[in-house]
């Protein structure tokens, strides 16, 4: 998890490219909740599902849910990004930082 | 120069987060914090106090559902941004038919095909949230995704037949809205925001009533997302 993670701010510094930059951040959330997701699990558990006959121990269900709400704010800001970066095409017509810089100065 | 700057800062930081997960407790040691605790208070006493046997369902929606309010609203306005992005600021221009290639015939029949079964899976997976794996913003992806293949098939005008614009306006908010309602209704019968009400089965149909409106809710604002982008791509 510690090497997706590195690998995803590593996009993120380097690539010139904001979608690339966007699937860098992806890919650092992605760690992220790997690493929750793992550290809630139990060897030889069940899931966290009462009355369906399932043996204890159960796997921690904190975790889950509160991957499941960092799910849904990186959709929300994946999203946003998207159609931002989309704008950012449609008026500058690039969506390379440099040149984007470069056209500031 | 600067990638290899990067390298550094990279590894650096890897190292120090590397030495920092070396101590955390094995995964999957059933004597670790994560298993303590409120996770054990869950699971001794959640079926009952959480309203649904599926405990992350009822953290999410009971003993969470504070935070579970606030996740709808950052989607409801990550949608209302992404609609607003779109929309600011262009020139009005009269929509140019963009030149599309004509869907296959074989890619159409499928798609009809397997909508029903597309659509009947999710909304199992909203309605038998509370007691299977699965739940609202489960569900509702699949139903979004359903949504985005129909409108990918679909001409948009047919699309909009579909899905009127007015119904797509309400059903976009119908998740905050019944949250906002069942907070309320939550006070009114016990005192206390977000409370069930006493008779189980009516504390169980709150629980559906909340996965149905997630589900639905986040669907469509998993496939606005997407058409908004589509649409303006074609522009």
């Amino acid at each position: 998890m510690v090497i997706l993670f590195a690998v995803g701010l590593y996009i993120v510094l380097t690539k010139q490219n904001l979608l690339k930059k966007i699937i860098g951040l992806n890919i650092m959330e992605t760690a992220v909740f790997g690493l929750i997701v793992t550290s809630g699990m139990v060897t030889g558990g069940s899931p966290p599902l009462l009355g369906q006959g399932l043996e204890p121990p159960y796997a921690s269900p904190i975790a889950h849910a509160l991957v499941l709400t960092g799910i849904v704010v990186a959709l929300s800001v994946t999203a946003l990004a998207l159609v931002l970066i989309l704008r950012v095409q449609s008026e500058c017509g690039s969506i390379e930082l440099d040149d984007l810089l470069e056209r500031e100065e | 120069m600067r990638s290899g700057l990067a390298l550094l800062v990279v590894v650096l930081l890897a190292g120090l987060m590397m030495a920092g997960v070396s101590q955390l407790p094995p995964p999957g040691a059933p004597d670790s914090a994560v298993h303590g605790h409120v996770a054990a208070t869950y699971i001794d006493g959640g079926a009952e106090a959480g309203g649904a046997p599926n405990l992350v369902t009822a953290v999410l929606l009971n003993y969470r559902a504070f935070d579970t309010y606030g996740e709808v609203v950052v989607i409801f306005a990550a949608l209302i941004a992404v609609l607003a992005v779109g929309l600011a600021g262009r020139p009005i221009r009269s929509p140019r038919q963009a030149p599309t290639v004509p869907v296959s015939p074989v890619v159409d029949q499928v798609v009809r095909l397997l909508a029903p079964f597309i659509a009947l899976f999710a909304l199992f997976m909203i309605l038998e949230g509370h007691v299977l794996p699965g739940g609202g913003f489960q569900g509702g992806v699949v139903l979004g995704t359903l949504i985005i293949l129909l409108g990918l098939v679909l001409s948009p005008r047919r699309l909009r037949h579909l899905l009127p614009h007015k119904a797509v306006f309400w059903i976009r908010s119908a998740a905050v809205l019944t949250f906002a309602c069942t907070a309320l209704t939550g006070l009114a019968l016990t005192g206390w925001l977000f409370a069930l009400p006493e008779p189980h089965w009516l504390g169980e149909s709150v629980i559906v009533g909340l996965e149905l409106a997630i589900g639905i809710g986040s669907a469509f604002a998993v496939a606005g997302f997407f058409l908004s982008l589509e649409a303006d791509r074609h522009r």
